[in-house]
C-alpha cells in the first residue's frame, strides 16, 4: 500500500515535539471548554432563579411555577422514572472507560508515525484489493498528517469515553452511543480493514470480527431509546447473537486446512503458534512473556488438544446460550434457569480472558498498541446480555427521591404545604411512566412548558436566548460534563476532517527528515548559464520573480528525480502564484552536465512541458563556481557511483535577495516525505513574494 | 426489589415485570427480534463464509509460471592489439543497489588489470560494452532506480580517459544490448524492444527497427520473433539484429539491406531440428562475427552452440553443449574468434573455432565471475567477492594440458556502497 508510509523513524524527535505539543495546545482548550461551560452553568444558575423567588408558594402562579421546578428536580434527582438498568450502565461505564483508555493509548509517541506503517497497513496486508485501496486512503491521510491525526485520535476516543460516562440517560447518552458507533465503524473499516474478515486465517482467538466492533455493539445498545432497556427479548437478542457467533466461530475454528489443527507441522509453524510466538516478542513484563512463551511452546507440541479445546468450548458456550436465549416463555421459565446461563456466561468470560492474556498478549504493549484487542469488550457485551436478561424494572427509586426532595422543599420553604406538593409529584411522575418525561437531567433542552422560570420569548420551539439560558439553567453537572465531552470530541473529530481533505503533506514530515529551514536576507550570487533550450538565463534576468532554485544530477538514479517532483508539485501547489515564480535547477555533474543531459532528464521527469522550469548548465567552470558561491560539494565516486552532491533548495525572492536555504535531502522519498517538502517549498515561496 | 405496577392504558409499559404485559410485550417484540436475529445470522452466515473461503496459503499451493531468467551481463572480450576487457558485478545486494558493475581492462601488452569503470553515473543496473577497434570501447550504462535513459560513455585509449554520450531510452538489459559499427555509429537496443541507430559521432538517434515491425516481415515470420536479443554490425558493416524464435529449428539472426530485413543466420543442423533458439551473444571483431546460440529442448533441456560467419555471411557451428540444467553466468569472446562460457555448476567451456571441440576447463576458483580468453590462448578467470577482485591464470607445466588456475592479481575495488540509496 503505496501511500502509508512516511519513511520516519517511530521515534523521530521533531514529530514527538510536535505531537506533544499539539496535545497540551488541544488540552489547554479542552479545559477552556470546560472552564467556560462550567462558569456559564454557575453564571446562569446564579441568576436566573431570582425569577423563581419572585413567586410564593402560597399564590396560584408562585404554586404552579414551585410544582414546575419540583417537578424538573425531581426528575433530575430521581434520574427519570426508571433508573438506568444495571446492563445499560456496565455497557455506558465499560465503555466509557475503554475509550478513554484507548485515547490515551494513541498519546504514545509511536504512533504518530508507527500507525499506519505498523499497525494498519499489515493488518490489511492479506486482504483484498479493494480493502487495501480503502485503508491505503485513510492511512494515507494520515501519513500526510500524522501529528494532527494522532493527536485528532487521542481526543476523539478520550471525548467519546467521557461522554459515555457523563450523560446517563436520555437524548445526550443515546447520542453518545450513536457517536461510539459512527467513530468505531470509521475505526473497524478504515484502521482494522473490517476486522480482518476478508483475509485468511480469520478466528475468535485472534480477535475476530475486530475489536471496535463490539465497541459499536455496545453504543447500538446504549443508544437504544429507554422505552427497549426493559424488553424481555433484549437480554435473549443479545445472548442469542452472540451464541450464534460464538458458534459459528467453532464452526471456522475447527476448519480444516487453515492451520489450527498443527502445532508445527514439518514446513514450519502451525497459524496459532506462529501468532502466538510473535505476540510474545512484543516489549512486554517478562512475567507475561514468559506466559505467552510458554503458551506457544506448548501449542507448539500440543496444537490438535489446543485447537480442539477452543472449538469445543466455542460450540459449548454458542450453543448454551442459543438455547438458554432462545426460550420464548419469558422470565418465569428463565428463573428455572438462570444458573445455567450464568454458569455458561462466567466460562464465556473466562475463555475471554484466558485468550486475552494468552493468545492476544493484552493488546497494549510495545509503544503501538491501540487498544486491548477484542476479549474485553466482548465480556463485557456478554455480561450486559446476561443482566439485560435477568434483570427487571425497579421504580421504587422515583417515589424515594421524590420523598427526599419534598423535604428538601419544606426546609427551604418553611412550607409543609410545599412538602405535601412534593409527595404528590413524586407520585405523580412516578405514574406517568417512562417516555413521558424526558427529564431535563439527561440533557435534553425542555420543552417550553417545562422551563421553570424563563418567559417565553419569540415562537414556541424557536432557539432563543431565553430558551437556551432556560436549558442551562435546568442542566444538571452530568449534561454539563456531556457537552463538554462533546466539544472534547470536537477538538479531535474538526482538524481530523480537515486533514483529510487536505491533499498536501504537513511540512512538519519534511523538518522532520532535514530540519527547519535556514532564513537568511543576503544578496544570492549571481550566474550567467544556458538553460535546457540553449537560452541564457542569468539571475539578474530573474529580477521581479521568486526563484526556487536547486542543483540536481541529470544522471541521477534516486535523490535527483524526486526532489524534481517535488518542484513540479510545489508549482501545481503555488496556483495562481506560479506565475511569479521560477523554478530553477543547476547541473551538478561534471562529466554529464550539458544540455543534451538536462533535456532527457527533462523529458523523464515531464517537466519539458512546464513553463516557468529552467534546468541550466554551461562550461564546466562556469558549473564549478556556481556550485562553489551556493555551497554546494560536487564529488565524483568511482568505481559505478553517482555523483555525489549537496541536496538543498535556495529561496531568493523577487529583488535577488536570498531569503531560505532549506535542506532537500529527499530523505525515504515516499509520497508523504515528498509532498511535505513540496508544501515547505511552496510556503516558503508564497512568504518570499510577501517579504520583497 | 421488584415492584409490580399494572400497566396504565395511557402507556402500556414494555418494561413491566408483570408477566401477561409482558408476554404481549415479548410477542409484539418478537417479531422485530426475529428479524434482527435473522439480519444477524445473515451477517455472521456471510463472516463465516468469506472466513472458510479462506484459507492459509498453503506451501504446496502450484507455483505460478516462473518467469525467465534474463542473461547475465558479465561478459568479456578480447581484441586483437586491444587488450582485453571484462564486466563484473561486484558488491552487495542486488535489491538494495549496493551492487555496482565493474568494467576491468588490461590493456595489450600488459598483464595487469586495472580498474576502468567510467565514472559519472551510478551502473546498479549494468553496464553493457562493444569493441569500436583497437583499444576503443563504447560502454553503456543499464537505467536503475528512477533512471530511464542509459548515459554511454566512450574510451579510445584502454579506459583512462572517457567521453560522455547518451542513449535517449533505457538499454536493454542484455549482454549484446550495443554495437559499434563503421564511422563510428552505433546500433543499440532498448529496454521497450526498439533497435535504435546512431550517426557517426554516437549523437542523432534514430529508430531502426522494432521487435513489432522486425516480426512482420517475412524473415521475422519464420523465426516467429518473440523478442529482440543482440545487435551487431557485420564485418562488412550492416546492421545485424538477432532474438529469441518461437519457431523451432530457426536461428533468428536479420540483417539490414535494402531498406528491409533478411535472415542472415545459420542453417541449423537436425539435432537442433526440434529446438526453439535464442541468440545469446552477437559480437564482430577482426573482421567475423562470432554468435552464441542457446537451443532449448521441449523437454526443458538446453545446449549451447557456437556460430561464426566471415565477411561472406557463411556460418559454421561448433558442436552443441548440453548445458545440463546449468545456467550461464558469464560469456567470453577471444581473439581468432575463440568463445567460452561459465556455468552456474562451476565449470567453464571453451572452443577456439567451428573445427574445434568444447574443452571444458578445470574447476574454477571460487566466485568465479567472468572467463578472459586472451591473446595466445591466455586464459584467465576473473573471481569477484565484495570489494575484492582476483584474476587466475590457468597455467600448465611444460608441454601438458592446463591443470591449474595461479592466483596472479588481487584488486580492491572502492565499491560505493550506499551511494545509491
Amino acid at each position: 500500500m503505496p501511500g502509508m508510509r512516511s519513511g520516519l523513524n517511530l521515534d523521530n524527535p521533531v514529530l514527538a515535539a510536535a505531537f506533544r505539543s499539539a496535545l497540551l495546545h488541544q488540552g489547554l482548550a479542552a479545559l477552556l471548554i470546560f472552564g467556560v461551560l462550567a462558569l456559564l452553568w454557575v453564571s446562569v444558575r446564579e441568576w436566573r432563579p431570582a425569577t423563581m423567588a419572585a413567586g410564593s408558594p402560597g399564590g396560584p402562579a408562585g404554586a404552579d411555577t414551585a410544582r414546575r421546578v419540583l417537578l424538573g428536580r425531581l426528575a433530575r434527582g430521581a434520574g427519570g422514572s426508571d433508573p438506568e438498568p444495571s446492563w445499560r450502565m456496565l455497557l455506558r461505564i465499560g465503555f466509557g472507560i475503554i475509550w478513554i483508555f484507548d485515547g490515551l493509548l494513541q498519546a504514545q509517541p509511536a504512533m504518530v508515525v508507527g500507525l499506519p506503517s505498523q499497525v494498519i497497513q499489515p493488518g490489511a496486508a492479506s486482504s483484498p484489493a479493494w480493502v487495501q485501496h480503502l485503508v491505503n486512503w485513510a492511512g494515507t491521510s494520515w501519513s500526510y498528517h500524522p501529528v494532527q491525526a494522532a493527536a485528532a485520535a487521542v481526543w476523539i476516543q478520550v471525548g467519546i469515553g467521557c461522554w459515555l460516562l457523563a450523560a446517563r440517560r436520555g437524548r445526550w447518552s443515546r447520542l453518545a452511543g450513536l457517536v461510539s458507533v459512527g467513530w468505531g465503524l470509521i475505526v473497524w473499516v478504515f484502521g482494522e480493514a473490517f476486522g480482518g474478515i476478508f483475509a485468511p486465517g480469520l478466528t475468535w482467538l485472534f480477535g475476530a470480527p475486530g475489536a471496535v466492533l463490539f465497541y459499536c455493539a455496545a453504543g447500538g445498545l446504549i443508544a437504544l431509546p429507554e422505552r427497549y432497556w426493559r424488553a424481555p427479548w433484549l437480554g435473549r437478542a443479545v445472548l442469542a447473537v452472540i451464541g450464534l457467533f460464538f458458534a459459528g466461530m467453532a464452526v471456522l475454528q475447527a476448519w480444516p486446512g487453515r492451520g489450527f489443527w498443527q502445532g508445527s507441522p514439518r514446513d514450519g509453524q502451525g497459524t496459532l503458534t506462529g501468532m502466538v510466538q510473535s505476540m510474545a516478542q512484543t516489549p512486554q513484563p517478562h512475567l507475561l512473556a514468559s506466559w505467552v512463551r510458554g503458551f506457544g511452546s506448548f501449542t507448539s507440541v500440543h496444537g490438535f488438544a489446543v485447537n480442539l479445546f477452543a472449538v469445543v468450548a466455542l460450540a459449548l458456550i454458542g450453543i448454551a446460550l442459543l438455547i438458554g436465549a432462545a426460550d420464548p416463555a419469558g422470565p418465569p421459565r428463565l428463573a428455572s434457569r438462570p444458573r445455567l446461563i450464568l454458569l455458561v456466561v462466567i466460562a464465556a468470560v473466562l475463555l475471554c480472558l484466558a485468550d486475552w492474556v494468552l493468545i492476544e498478549d493484552l493488546g497494549i504493549f510495545g509503544g503501538l498498541g491501540t487498544d486491548p484487542n477484542s476479549m474485553i469488550p466482548m465480556a463485557l457485551i456478554i455480561v450486559a446480555g446476561y443482566l439485560a436478561l435477568t434483570q427487571a424494572p425497579a421504580r421504587i427509586g422515583v417515589i424515594k427521591a421524590g420523598a427526599r426532595l419534598a423535604a428538601e422543599a419544606a426546609a427551604s420553604s418553611g412550607s409543609a404545604v410545599a412538602a405535601g406538593a412534593g409527595v404528590a409529584l413524586a407520585a405523580e411522575a412516578a405514574a406517568a411512566g417512562p417516555g413521558d418525561a424526558e427529564p431535563a437531567g439527561s440533557g435534553d433542552a425542555e420543552p417550553a412548558d417545562r422551563q421553570p422560570t424563563a418567559p417565553a420569548r419569540g415562537r414556541p420551539g424557536r432557539l432563543s436566548p431565553g430558551r437556551l439560558a432556560g436549558a442551562f439553567e435546568a442542566a444538571d453537572a452530568r449534561t454539563v460534563l456531556a457537552a463538554w465531552a462533546l466539544g472534547v470530541t470536537l477538538i479531535g473529530a474538526f482538524p481530523l476532517a480537515a486533514a483529510a481533505s487536505n491533499r498536501s503533506a504537513d511540512p512538519i514530515i519534511a523538518q522532520a527528515i532535514d530540519g527547519s529551514a535556514a532564513a537568511l536576507n543576503s544578496p544570492a550570487p549571481g550566474f550567467s548559464l544556458t538553460d535546457q533550450d540553449g537560452r541564457p538565463v542569468s539571475l539578474a534576468g530573474l529580477r521581479g520573480k521568486v526563484v526556487l532554485m536547486t542543483f540536481l544530477d541529470p544522471v541521477c538514479t534516486s535523490d535527483c528525480p524526486v526532489i524534481a517532483q517535488e518542484f513540479r508539485e510545489a508549482d501545481q501547489l503555488l496556483g495562481a502564484n506560479r506565475r511569479n515564480v521560477e523554478l530553477v535547477a543547476i547541473a551538478a555533474n561534471p562529466i554529464y552536465h550539458t544540455a543534451v543531459y538536462t533535456r532527457a532528464f527533462d523529458q523523464q521527469e515531464r517537466l519539458s512541458g512546464l513553463p516557468n522550469w529552467k534546468y541550466l548548465s554551461g562550461p564546466l567552470p562556469e558549473l564549478r563556481r556556481v556550485w562553489h558561491d551556493y555551497y554546494v560539494a560536487v564529488q565524483v565516486i568511482p568505481a559505478g557511483g553517482m555523483i555525489l552532491h549537496s541536496d538543498v533548495a535556495y529561496v531568493i525572492d523577487a529583488a535577488g535577495r536570498t531569503r531560505t536555504v532549506l535542506s532537500f535531502d529527499p530523505g525515504p522519498a515516499t509520497a508523504a516525505s515528498q509532498s511535505s517538502f513540496a508544501t515547505e517549498l511552496s510556503d516558503a515561496a508564497i512568504k518570499a513574494m510577501g517579504s520583497s | 426489589m421488584m415492584v409490580r405496577h399494572r400497566a396504565t392504558a395511557r402507556a402500556p409499559s414494555a418494561a413491566s415485570a408483570d408477566p401477561a404485559p409482558a408476554a404481549r410485550a415479548a410477542h409484539a417484540g418478537s417479531p422485530r427480534a426475529t428479524l434482527f436475529a435473522a439480519a444477524l445470522v445473515g451477517l455472521v452466515g456471510g463472516m463465516l463464509a468469506a472466513g472458510c473461503g479462506s484459507t492459509v496459503a498453503s506451501s504446496g499451493a502450484p507455483a505460478a509460471a516462473r518467469a525467465p531468467i534474463p542473461p547475465s551481463l558479465s561478459t568479456s572480450l578480447t581484441v586483437s592489439g586491444g587488450g582485453s576487457w571484462a564486466l563484473v558485478d561486484m558488491g552487495g545486494s542486488r535489491a538494495r543497489y549496493e551492487n555496482f558493475w565493474q568494467l576491468i581492462a588490461r590493456p595489450a601488452a600488459t598483464a595487469r588489470w586495472a580498474l576502468a569503470t567510467p565514472p559519472g553515473v551510478a551502473d546498479n543496473g549494468g553496464l553493457v560494452a562493444a569493441p569500436l577497434g583497437g583499444p576503443a570501447l563504447v560502454i553503456g550504462v543499464n537505467p536503475s532506480q528512477d533512471l530511464t535513459f542509459s548515459p554511454l560513455a566512450t574510451t579510445r585509449d584502454s579506459g583512462a580517459h572517457w567521453t560522455p554520450g547518451l542513449l535517449p531510452a533505457g538499454l536493454a538489459s542484455v549482454p549484446s544490448a550495443l554495437a559499434g559499427g563503421p564511422g563510428g555509429k552505433l546500433l543499440a537496443l532498448t529496454n521497450r524492444g526498439l533497435a535504435e541507430m546512431s550517426a557517426p559521432g554516437g549523437t542523432g538517434w534514430a529508430r531502426l527497427a522494432s521487435l513489432a515491425s522486425l516480426a512482420a516481415t517475412p524473415a521475422g515470420r519464420s523465426c516467429g520473433l518473440k523478442s529482440l536479443t543482440a545487435a551487431a554490425f557485420s564485418p562488412s558493416g550492416v546492421p545485424l539484429l538477432a532474438g529469441q524464435c518461437g519457431s523451432p529449428g530457426v536461428s533468428g539472426i536479420f540483417s539490414y539491406a535494402g531498406g528491409s530485413w533478411h535472415q542472415a543466420g545459420p542453417a541449423l543442423p537436425a539435432a537442433l531440428a526440434h529446438r526453439r533458439v535464442s541468440v545469446l551473444r552477437l559480437t564482430t571483431a577482426a573482421g567475423r562475427t562470432v554468435a552464441l546460440l542457446t537451443a532449448a529442448a521441449p523437454d526443458g533441456t538446453a545446449s549451447l552452440t557456437a556460430a561464426w560467419a566471415g565477411a561472406g555471411g557463411r556460418w559454421a557451428l561448433s558442436a552443441a553443449l548440453p548445458l545440463g540444467g546449468a545456467r550461464i553466468l558469464s560469456t567470453a569472446t577471444g581473439p581468432a574468434s575463440a568463445a567460452g562460457v561459465v556455468l552456474s555448476t562451476g565449470r567453464a567451456e571453451t572452443i577456439a573455432d567451428a573445427t574445434a571441440h568444447w574443452q571444458q576447463l578445470p574447476a574454477l576458483p571460487a566466485h568465479a565471475a567472468a572467463l578472459v580468453l586472451g591473446p595466445g590462448l591466455q586464459i584467465s578467470v576473473l573471481a569477484a567477492s565484495g570489494g575484492i577482485l582476483a584474476s587466475w591464470r590457468l597455467t600448465a607445466r611444460a608441454g601438458a594440458r592446463p591443470v591449474a588456475w595461479t592466483r596472479t592479481q588481487v584488486m580492491k575495488v572502492p565499491v560505493p556502497y550506499g551511494s545509491s540509496s
